[in-house]
C-alpha cells in the first residue's frame, strides 16, 4: 500500500484516539504529580501522590479486592463459558435461536441496571426471592450487604451473570470451527466425553479461550457501576473496586483529591499493561505478519 | 450490502481464521449428524440449559413482577405471588419524569457514536490489515493497551476539558467520548475481519483500475457484512451500556438512561417502582435486539474477530 | 453457508413496532406531570424578558415534593420554565457539589438544609437574600416564616436559603402491637432497649427497631442526634476544640451499640427509604427517622399497616436530656454560580412557600410558615411539634459538615464492631482537629 493511502486512511481514526485517549491520559499523569481540584491551577508535588497511594490501606484492600475477584470470576466464565457453549452447539436450529436470545440478555442489560435488579434479588427489602429459598431450605439467613465474603460471592454471581453470555457467545463461535467429526465424538456418552474436549476440543480454540479470558480480564478490571447497587457498604467490608475507588476520590466529592486518585489511575495502567504484555507481544507478532 | 452478490459470498463468510479446523466452518445451525447415541446425555443437557435460561433470566423476571404488582404489596416480605398486576409504575414514570428524552438522549448517543466510530475506524482497520508496517504494529498495540485502559483516567480529563470548552452536558460531548472510548476496540476487531479477506481480492480490483478508497467503498466492505453489523453490535451495546463516562459528562440535558436509573435508588416506594418500571423498559429494547443479534454475533465472531 | 438475509427484514420490523411502541407513549405521556398536577397552584407573578429555563435540584420526599411541585406548577408559564427532575438524597448531595464546583452551574435553585448552609455559604458558593428579601418580603409575606427556621439558614448575618420547612426525629411504632403487649411508646433509650426487648421475645418480630443507619450516609446524623442528646456538641466554638475526648462522645457510640441487637444485622446499609420499607412490610415496629419520611407510613397505597402506625417525639438518650434528634430546617438557595437573574429566581422561591403550598404540604412537612402546622390535627404533626422544641440545637458552623462527613466511617466501623469506642473517639479528635485547623 502506498504511504499516500495508508496516511489517509489511518489518519482520522488516530487523530482521533489522540486527542480524545491521549490528550486526556497525559493530563491524567500530569495530575498525578499534582495536589489539584477541577478547573484550579495544580501545584507540583513530585511523588508525593504515589507514596500516598501506596501507604493508604483503602487503596491495598482495592488492589486485592480487584485482583481476587478477577482471577475466581474470570476462572469462572472460561469454564462456564466453554461448558454452556457445548450445551447451547448440540441444540437444532429451532431451539438454539431462541435459547441463544434469552442466554443473552444479561449481557445486553447496562451493568449498572443489571447490578440493580441482581441486588434485589437477594434484599430482604425487596422481598429478595433468593433469601426466601435460603429460608425454606432451612438455612441460615447470609448477609449479601454486610459481609465481606458473602457480598464477593453476591459481586462475583453478578459479573459472571453479566458476562457469561459473551464467554459463552465467542465460545460457540469457535465451537462451530471445530471439525464435525470431533464434536461427534465428544458427543459419545461415557469416560471418553470429558477427556475428548479437555485433550482435543478445547486445545482446537485455544485462541478462542485466550481471547475470551483477555477482554473477561479487562472488563472485571474495570468492575465500577455494579458494586454501587450491590456493595452499598463496600469501603467498610473491603469490597471497594479499584475504579470505584479512584472515582471516589477524585469525582465523587467534588474531585477534592484528584491528584492522588490520578496517581492510582497511572498505577492501575501499569498492572494493567504488565497482566496484558504476553497479549501484547502476540499482537505485535499478528501485526508484522498481517 | 446491497451489490453482496456481485462478489464471491463463499470467499467472505468462509474466511480461514481458526487454526487447524477446515471441516465444517461456518456451519451455522447444524443438526448433530449420524446416530444419537446420547438421549439420556440430551435429556440432562436440556434440563440444565432450561435452569441456566432461567437463573439468568431470574433478575429481569423478578424486577418486572415487582413493578407491576401494586404499590402496597410491591415489596413485601415475603413476596405475594397472587395481585391484580398494573402499569401504574410505567405511566407515573412515562408522565412524571422525562423518561422518554433519556431513552432518546441514549439512542441519539450509541447511534451516533457507532456511526462515526465506524466510519473513521473501518479505513483504519483496513489499513493496517494491509500494511505490516511498524506503524501499523504500534497501533494495534496501543489499540489493546487503550482498550484495557481504566476509563477514569481519560473520562476524568474529559469533565474538565469539557468544561473548559463549554461542551459539558451535551450529547454531542458524550457520543464523542465514547467514539473515542470504542475507537480501539471497535479497530482491533474490524481489522481481524479485514485480515480474513484474501489480499488477491484487493490486487484484482486494483488492477481493474480501482483506487484504494473506492476498493474499500465497493468491494471490501460489501464482503464484510457480518463483521461489520458485528462490530457495530458490539460499539452500540458499550454505548448504550455506558454509565462511567455518562455520568461525569452530563447533567440534566443530556442523561442517559443509566445515569437516571443510577439517580434513583435511594428513592421511596412509588418510585422505585418506578425505578423498577425504568429498567425494564430500558431492557425490553435490547431484549428484542438480543433475540435478533445473535445470529450476526455468532456468524461475525465466527467470521475472524476471534484469531486461533 | 450463507447468512441469511431474511432476519435484516425482521430488525426492520422489531425496529418500526419499537418506534411505533415508543410514539404512542409519548403521545399519551406528552407534557403532562401528574405530580406537578396535583399540586398547589398559586401566584407567580414572575416576568422573563427571553425564555428562561429554572433548574431545579431538589430530591423527591413527600414532604419536600409539594414545595417543588408548587414552583414547577406554579411558575412554569409564558417564557418561563421550571424543570425538576425526580431524584434520590444521595444523587441531590453529589450534584450539589458538582454543579457549585465551576464557573456556571447546571442549577438554578437548590434544596438546601441547616446542616450545609454554613459551608456553603462561607465558600460563596450561595447568594446572599438579605437584599432579595427587602424588595420582595412584603410582597411574598416572607416576614410569616419562623424567625428561628430563619436564622437556622443563616450564616454570619446574612440569610442563605429561605426556609420552607422544618424536620426533626420522629418515631413510628406500631400502635397495634405496642397494645398487645401493653407497651408505652419509649421516652428514653433505656425504655427503648426494654420495649425492643419485649417485642423482639414475643416473637412476631426478629428484629423490632429500624434505624436509617446507612454506613456511607445517615448512620453520621445518628451519631449527631445521640450526642446532641447528651447535650454535647462536636466543637465548642469559643476555644474551637472538639468534644470527642468527653465521656459523652464515648458514651454516645456506646449508647449506639446497645440498640445493635434489636435491628436487622444488615442495618447499616439501610437509608430511610429502607427503613420506611421495614415498616410497610412488617419487618420492624418502631423506626427513628426525619419527620418528612413519615406519612408515607400513614399512606394506604404504600402498606397494608397504614392504619396501625402510631407516631411520637423520639426517646432521649438519657432522662431529662434533649431528644435523641437532629432538627434540621430545609429550604431553597439560590446558586452564585447561576446564569439566570437573581430577582427571577428569588420569586421562584418566594412563590413555594405561600400560604396555600405550606398548607397543601400537610401533613408531610412542618411548614416554616408561622400558624400553619397549628391548623393541622394530623398525629404526626402534633408528634412534630412536640418534638421540636426538645430536638438538640444546630452546629451552624462551616467545620460541622466536613467533620460530620470524614467522621461518618469511624462511627460505621465503631457500630460493625471493628473498632473500639476508644480508639474511635481518639481518631474522631484527630480528625476534628485537623479540620478545624482550617478554619483558625
Amino acid at each position: 500500500m502506498r504511504r499516500r493511502d495508508y496516511a489517509l486512511l489511518v489518519s482520522p481514526s488516530v487523530l482521533v484516539m489522540f486527542a480524545l485517549l491521549v490528550v486526556p491520559l497525559y493530563r491524567t499523569i500530569e495530575w498525578s504529580f499534582q495536589r489539584v481540584r477541577y478547573g484550579q491551577p495544580g501545584t507540583f508535588v513530585g511523588l508525593d501522590n504515589y507514596r500516598e497511594a501506596f501507604s493508604d490501606p483503602r487503596f491495598l484492600s482495592a488492589v486485592s479486592f480487584t485482583v481476587v475477584i478477577t482471577l475466581t470470576t474470570v476462572t469462572v466464565l472460561v469454564l462456564g463459558g466453554y461448558v454452556l457453549a457445548v450445551l447451547v452447539n448440540r441444540l437444532g436450529r429451532r431451539t438454539r435461536p431462541f435459547v441463544l436470545g434469552l442466554l443473552l440478555v444479561p449481557y445486553v442489560v447496562p451493568g449498572l441496571v443489571g447490578g440493580t435488579m441482581f441486588s434485589w434479588l437477594f434484599n430482604d427489602n425487596f422481598g429478595g426471592i433468593v433469601n426466601q429459598l435460603i429460608r425454606a431450605l432451612g438455612l441460615p439467613q447470609v448477609l449479601w450487604f454486610t459481609e465481606t465474603w458473602a457480598n464477593r460471592g453476591l459481586v462475583g454471581a453478578s459479573v459472571v451473570w453479566f458476562l457469561l453470555p459473551f464467554a459463552m457467545l465467542v465460545m460457540l463461535a469457535g465451537l462451530q470451527g471445530v471439525p464435525t467429526e470431533l464434536l461427534e465424538s465428544a458427543r459419545m456418552d461415557g469416560a471418553g466425553t470429558l477427556r475428548t474436549h479437555w485433550s482435543v476440543i478445547a486445545p482446537s480454540i485455544r485462541g478462542v479461550i485466550g481471547f475470551v479470558a483477555l477482554i473477561c480480564i479487562m472488563d472485571v478490571l474495570r468492575l465500577f457501576d455494579q458494586l454501587i447497587p450491590l456493595s452499598p457498604q463496600a469501603v467498610q467490608i473491603g469490597n471497594e473496586s479499584l475504579v470505584l475507588y479512584i472515582y471516589n476520590q477524585a469525582f465523587l466529592d467534588g474531585g477534592q483529591r484528584l491528584g492522588l486518585g490520578s496517581a492510582m489511575n497511572v498505577l492501575l495502567i501499569v498492572l494493567i499493561v504488565i497482566m496484558l504484555l504476553p497479549f501484547i507481544r502476540d499482537t505485535a507478532r499478528e501485526g508484522r505478519n498481517a | 450490502m446491497s451489490d453482496q452478490s456481485t462478489v464471491d459470498p463463499e470467499a467472505a463468510e468462509r474466511p480461514t481464521t481458526t487454526r487447524g479446523a477446515d471441516a465444517g466452518r461456518g456451519e451455522l445451525y447444524r443438526r448433530p449428524r449420524g446416530p444419537r447415541t446420547s438421549r439420556i446425555g440430551g435429556v440432562v443437557a436440556g434440563v440444565v440449559l432450561a435452569v441456566v435460561c432461567v437463573v439468568m433470566l431470574s433478575p429481569v423476571l423478578w424486577t418486572a413482577f415487582s413493578v407491576i404488582k401494586p404499590t402496597s404489596v410491591a415489596f413485601l416480605n415475603p413476596p405475594t405471588f397472587t395481585f391484580t398486576p398494573t402499569f401504574d409504575a410505567f405511566v407515573n414514570l412515562w408522565q412524571t419524569t422525562n423518561f422518554y428524552q433519556y431513552l432518546i438522549n441514549t439512542a441519539f448517543v450509541a447511534v451516533i457514536s457507532t456511526a462515526i466510530a465506524l466510519v473513521i475506524g473501518l479505513p483504519a482497520a483496513y489499513a493496517l490489515s494491509r500494511s505490516p508496517s511498524w506503524v501499523s504494529v504500534a497501533l494495534l498495540v496501543a489499540a489493546l493497551v487503550f482498550r484495557a485502559l481504566p476509563r477514569t483516567a481519560v473520562v476524568l480529563p474529559m469533565y474538565e476539558i469539557a468544561r473548559t470548552l463549554g461542551i459539558y452536558d451535551t450529547r454531542i460531548a458524550l457520543a464523542l467520548a465514547l467514539v473515542a472510548i470504542n475507537q480501539p476496540f471497535s479497530i482491533w476487531l474490524l481489522r481481524n475481519f479485514f485480515a480474513a479477506i484474501p489480499k488477491e481480492i484487493d490486487e484484482a480490483a486494483m488492477i481493474d483500475g480501482c483506487t484504494r478508497l473506492s476498493l474499500l467503498r465497493r468491494v471490501i466492505i460489501p464482503l464484510m457484512g457480518p463483521g461489520i453489523i458485528t462490530a457495530a453490535l458490539f460499539m452500540f451495546l458499550f454505548a448504550f451500556q455506558e454509565y462511567l463516562t455518562a455520568v461525569v459528562l452530563t447533567d440534566v440535558n443530556s442523561a442517559t438512561v443509566p445515569v437516571f436509573i443510577a439517580t434513583q435508588l435511594g428513592q421511596t416506594l412509588p418510585l422505585l417502582q418506578q425505578a423498577g418500571a425504568a429498567s425494564l423498559l430500558l431492557t425490553l429494547p435490547v431484549f428484542v435486539f438480543a433475540f435478533i443479534a445473535q445470529r450476526y454475533l455468532i456468524a461475525g465472531l465466527n467470521a475472524g474477530s476471534v484469531k486461533g | 453457508m450463507r447468512i441469511p438475509l431474511r432476519p435484516r427484514a425482521r430488525v426492520g420490523l422489531a425496529a418500526a413496532s419499537a418506534l411505533v411502541v415508543a410514539a404512542g407513549l409519548t403521545a399519551c405521556g406528552a407534557g403532562s406531570r401528574t405530580g406537578a398536577e396535583t399540586a398547589a397552584q398559586v401566584d407567580c407573578p414572575v416576568e422573563v424578558d427571553s425564555p428562561t429555563t429554572v433548574n431545579v435540584l431538589a430530591y423527591n420526599s413527600s414532604a419536600i415534593d409539594p414545595y417543588t411541585n408548587a414552583m414547577v406548577r406554579s411558575c412554569t408559564e409564558g417564557d418561563l420554565t421550571v424543570a425538576h427532575e425526580p431524584i434520590d438524597f444521595a444523587g441531590q448531595t453529589q450534584r450539589t457539589t458538582a454543579t457549585l464546583a465551576g464557573e456556571e452551574g447546571t442549577y438554578d435553585v437548590l434544596e438546601t438544609y441547616g446542616y450545609i448552609i454554613p459551608q456553603l455559604a462561607a465558600d460563596e458558593s450561595l447568594v446572599p437574600l438579605d437584599d432579595l428579601v427587602d424588595t420582595y418580603g412584603e410582597q411574598y409575606d416572607l416576614g410569616a416564616l419562623n424567625e428561628g427556621m430563619r436564622e437556622a439558614m443563616s450564616y454570619d448575618g446574612s440569610l442563605y436559603a429561605i426556609p420552607m420547612q422544618a424536620q426533626m426525629f420522629l418515631m413510628a411504632y406500631r400502635q397495634d402491637v405496642f397494645d398487645d403487649l401493653g407497651l408505652e411508646p419509649p421516652t428514653t433509650f433505656e425504655e427503648l432497649r426494654q420495649v425492643s426487648q419485649a417485642i423482639q421475645d414475643a416473637g412476631d418480630f426478629e428484629y423490632p427497631l429500624a434505624l436509617p443507619w446507612l454506613a456511607s450516609g445517615d448512620i453520621t446524623t445518628a451519631y449527631d442526634a445521640a450526642l446532641g442528646s447528651l447535650g454535647v456538641d462536636y466543637v465548642d466554638p469559643e476555644t474551637m476544640t472538639p468534644n470527642f475526648d468527653t465521656p459523652e462522645a464515648a458514651q454516645a457510640l456506646e449508647e449506639m451499640q446497645s440498640l445493635v441487637p434489636f435491628m436487622d444485622p444488615q442495618v447499616t446499609t439501610f437509608d430511610q427509604p429502607a427503613v420506611q420499607q421495614q415498616m410497610y412490610n412488617g419487618d420492624a415496629a418502631i423506626a427513628i427517622m426525619f419527620s418528612g419520611r413519615m406519612s408515607d407510613l400513614a399512606d394506604e397505597d404504600n402498606t397494608q399497616y397504614a392504619a396501625d402506625f402510631g407516631f411520637a417525639p423520639p426517646p432521649s438518650v438519657e432522662a431529662d436530656g434533649p431528644q435523641f434528634s437532629a432538627l434540621s430546617v430545609d429550604g431553597w438557595s439560590i446558586p452564585a454560580n447561576s446564569a439566570v437573574d437573581d430577582d427571577v429566581l428569588f420569586q421562584v422561591i418566594a412563590t413555594s412557600v405561600s400560604e396555600d403550598a405550606s398548607e397543601a404540604s400537610l401533613p408531610a412537612a412542618y411548614p416554616a410558615r408561622d400558624g400553619v402546622a397549628d391548623s393541622s390535627d394530623s398525629p404526626i404533626i402534633e408528634a412534630a411539634s412536640e418534638a421540636i422544641d426538645n430536638a438538640p440545637p444546630a452546629e451552624p458552623f462551616p467545620w460541622t459538615a466536613p467533620i460530620s462527613n470524614e467522621t461518618r466511617p469511624v462511627i460505621a466501623e465503631v457500630v460493625l464492631g471493628q473498632t473500639s469506642v476508644e480508639d474511635a473517639t481518639a481518631r474522631m479528635q484527630q480528625i476534628a482537629t485537623d479540620v478545624l485547623a482550617q478554619y483558625s
